[in-house]
């Protein structure tokens, strides 16, 4: 059994393995940059270990570091979370060489998916259906620009190694093709270091509906059914939510059975999910591979929540040798469960991302409300990371009780100092076609593009009052701080005094019970 | 109109019959809001006279394209006397993993290039001039 856990990573995703694994009595190791010493994710671990300066790449994606952090806390194991080296063939290896168990599938089947090129060759042959589209060869300015044109307009470039959106750029037209394709590598080889880049035709309203899949070192796979991620803004996903309004029983069927066909192709291990696109509805639709992700998603929790799994600790389980837990026939939805991304990012400019302190910082908490998140009051975001703050999900009966409950938990979650994009959010949660349950993977960048430059509501007279109010008591406060000492001393002994008034102490009962308190 | 604090920045106001949390926050020379999901941002010294924004230069005369944020320049896409279109991405910057274009705001010709590649940019730091 696995002892204590490296977790590679930080923000909210650290944070929830640590939580898995101070359920199962594993102990947590954080690793932190000079940027991150006070971060929660340091916080909420047994032990922490500094790796190294704020720039990613000499600390969270510097592999020597993490394993010397992992050999110097005594580790036995290593969960890479998502991003950063979770689906890196050479750090998956490299921790294996050192000893450590590797919390994922082996590196030979992270490079086989890795390259988005070697899956669609592999998915093809295992009788799923993949995107009509092109790998060249030819690498070159010009050699992607003839695959661009072979693919038909409107296609889509994207990064052998990607993933998130990351390198992949849309083409709608035959000059905007060279810029594309060099912004597509030059981000690729920034996020990835590898800029290989392939062409797929862009499939026009398609959704995106993945698939969950677990597989044990014995031999056995299963799905837990499939989360809805359609709702994506240049192709990073915003909200997610299982079931998919969009399956048929049918359809349902025989998506999740090519995706436990696509993981036993590749002898898979550990928590993966099949992406599909989806196209067209009912049992008519159809589905093509698009990707598999080797690591747990950012969106696990809504399949958590209607399957009543904890995902992480399956994943602990599984690296540790033993078997699935369940049987396919063990596993079933039940319920609806949505979430929504907190991102520091400002809609109203173009969702430029946002640096700067959580002066406020307050989750919302309510029944059938989750909150997993990476940051606290007081806390401050940097430019150096990721702009994901916290993840909120909202789980019901029914898919429209879970939209309203989400709705109200993004009512209560103030955050104050940075813009984000929670007021966005709950723009699009209202939108007709999100409340139909009718949205295609385009919907935020047409249809619903308005509603990231939605007119502010102009300052209700209210909250102007407890502006006003607020500003009178911190300058106040401003004022009794400058003030003498003997002023302060006053305030304590007032303080005191009604800490030990008479009365308060006489109606506590347990101030009577001496030695007999518990 | 009654307030009543709850907790720190955390206040009840009752008004018009009903009532509602309303969160507060200072920082700087901003003072923010929340309010059922609605974010509400000021500039406390109002007496201040405003910053010529960018775009409202930009109509009249020069143009000095600066960093919207803290970012790292990835490529100087333009050179002194060299002239841009309107839209031209004259600098891209990274920050969080993103690529963030610097665009013109009008046709002009390049006065002066501030920045070089790898410089790491603050906010409203004049990236490139254009006459």
């Amino acid at each position: 059994m696995i002892k204590r856990v490296l977790i590679a990573n930080r923000g909210e995703i650290a944070v929830r393995v640590v939580r898995a694994c101070r359920e199962m009595g594993i102990e947590s190791v954080a690793v932190y940059s000079d940027a991150d010493r006070s971060a929660p994710h340091v916080a909420a671990a047994d032990r922490a270990v500094a790796i190294g300066p704020a720039a990613a790449a000499e600390s969270y994606l510097s592999i020597p570091r993490l394993l010397d952090a992992a050999k110097a806390s005594g580790a036995d194991a290593v969960h890479p979370g998502y991003g950063f080296l979770a689906e890196n063939a050479g750090f998956a290896d490299a921790c294996e060489r050192a000893g450590l168990t590797f919390v994922g599938p082996p590196a030979s089947v992270i490079t086989q998916m890795g390259s988005k090129i070697e899956a669609r060759r592999l998915m093809q042959s295992a009788g799923v259906p993949v995107v009509p589209g092109e790998t060249p060869e030819d690498q070159s300015d010009e050699g992607i620009q003839r695959a661009v044109h072979g693919a038909g307009f409107p296609a889509l470039i994207k990064a052998s190694a990607g993933g998130g959106g990351k390198g992949m750029r849309r083409v709608q037209t035959k000059s905007e093709a060279l810029e594309a394709i060099q912004a597509a590598r030059r981000e690729a080889t920034a996020a990835f270091g590898d800029g290989t880049l392939y062409v797929e035709h862009l499939i026009g309203r398609a959704r995106h509906v993945e698939v969950q899949v677990l597989g044990d070192q014995h031999g056995q796979v299963v799905h837990l059914f499939e989360r809805e991620c359609s709702v994506q803004r240049r192709h990073q996903k915003i909200i997610e939510e299982s079931p998919s309004p969009a399956l048929s029983a049918g359809l349902r069927d025989a998506i999740t059975s090519a995706a436990v066909r696509a993981a036993k192709a590749v002898a898979y291990r550990g928590a993966g999910t099949i992406e599909f696109l989806l196209e067209g509805t009912g049992d008519a639709a159809r589905f093509y591979f698009l990707e598999m992700n080797t690591r747990l998603q950012v969106e696990h929790p809504v399949t958590e929540q209607v399957l009543g799994v904890d995902l992480v600790r399956a994943q602990l389980l599984v690296a540790a040798g033993e078997r699935l837990a369940w049987t396919q026939y063990a596993l079933a939805q039940r319920g609806h469960s949505i979430e929504a991304r907190i991102y520091a990012e400002d809609p109203a400019q173009n969702f430029m991302p946002q640096a700067g302190p959580l002066v406020l910082c307050r989750e919302p908490r309510m029944p059938g409300v989750r909150v997993d998140s990476g940051v606290v009051e007081g806390g401050e975001v940097t430019v150096h990371y990721d702009p994901l703050l916290a993840k909120v999900i909202a789980t019901a009966e029914t898919r429209e009780l879970a939209r309203q409950r989400l709705i109200a938990a993004l009512r209560a979650y103030p955050i104050l100092g940075i813009r984000t994009n929670i007021p966005f959010l709950l723009r699009v949660l209202d939108h007709p076609r999100l409340v139909a349950g009718d949205v295609d993977t385009g919907f935020l960048d047409g249809e619903g593009a308005g509603l990231a430059a939605a007119p502010e509501l102009e300052l209700p007279p209210f909250v102007r009052a407890v502006f006003d109010h607020h500003e009178a008591e911190s300058q106040k406060a401003r004022v009794d701080s400058r003030q003498s000492r003997s002023t302060a001393d006053s305030r304590l002994l007032t303080l005191d005094s009604r800490l030990s008034t008479p009365d308060s102490a006489d109606y506590d009962p347990w101030a009577r019970l001496k030695e007999w308190r518990v | 109109m009654n307030i009543t604090p709850v907790r720190d920045g955390e206040y009840r106001v009752e008004h018009d019959d009903r009532q509602d949390i309303v969160y507060v926050a200072a920082h700087g020379d901003s003072q923010w809001a929340f309010w059922n999901g609605h974010v509400f941002r000021e500039e406390r010294r109002r007496d201040e006279p405003e910053k010529t924004s960018a775009a409202a230069s930009a109509a009249r005369g020069p143009q000095r394209l600066t960093a919207p944020m803290p970012a790292t320049v990835i490529k100087v896409l333009v050179s002194p006397k060299q002239k841009v279109g309107k839209g031209d991405t004259v600098v891209l910057l990274e920050a969080m993993k993103m690529e963030l274009p610097v665009r013109a705001l009008a046709d002009g010709t390049v006065t002066a290039v501030n920045c070089r590649e790898g410089d790491l940019v603050q906010p409203d730091q004049i990236l490139v001039e254009l006459s």
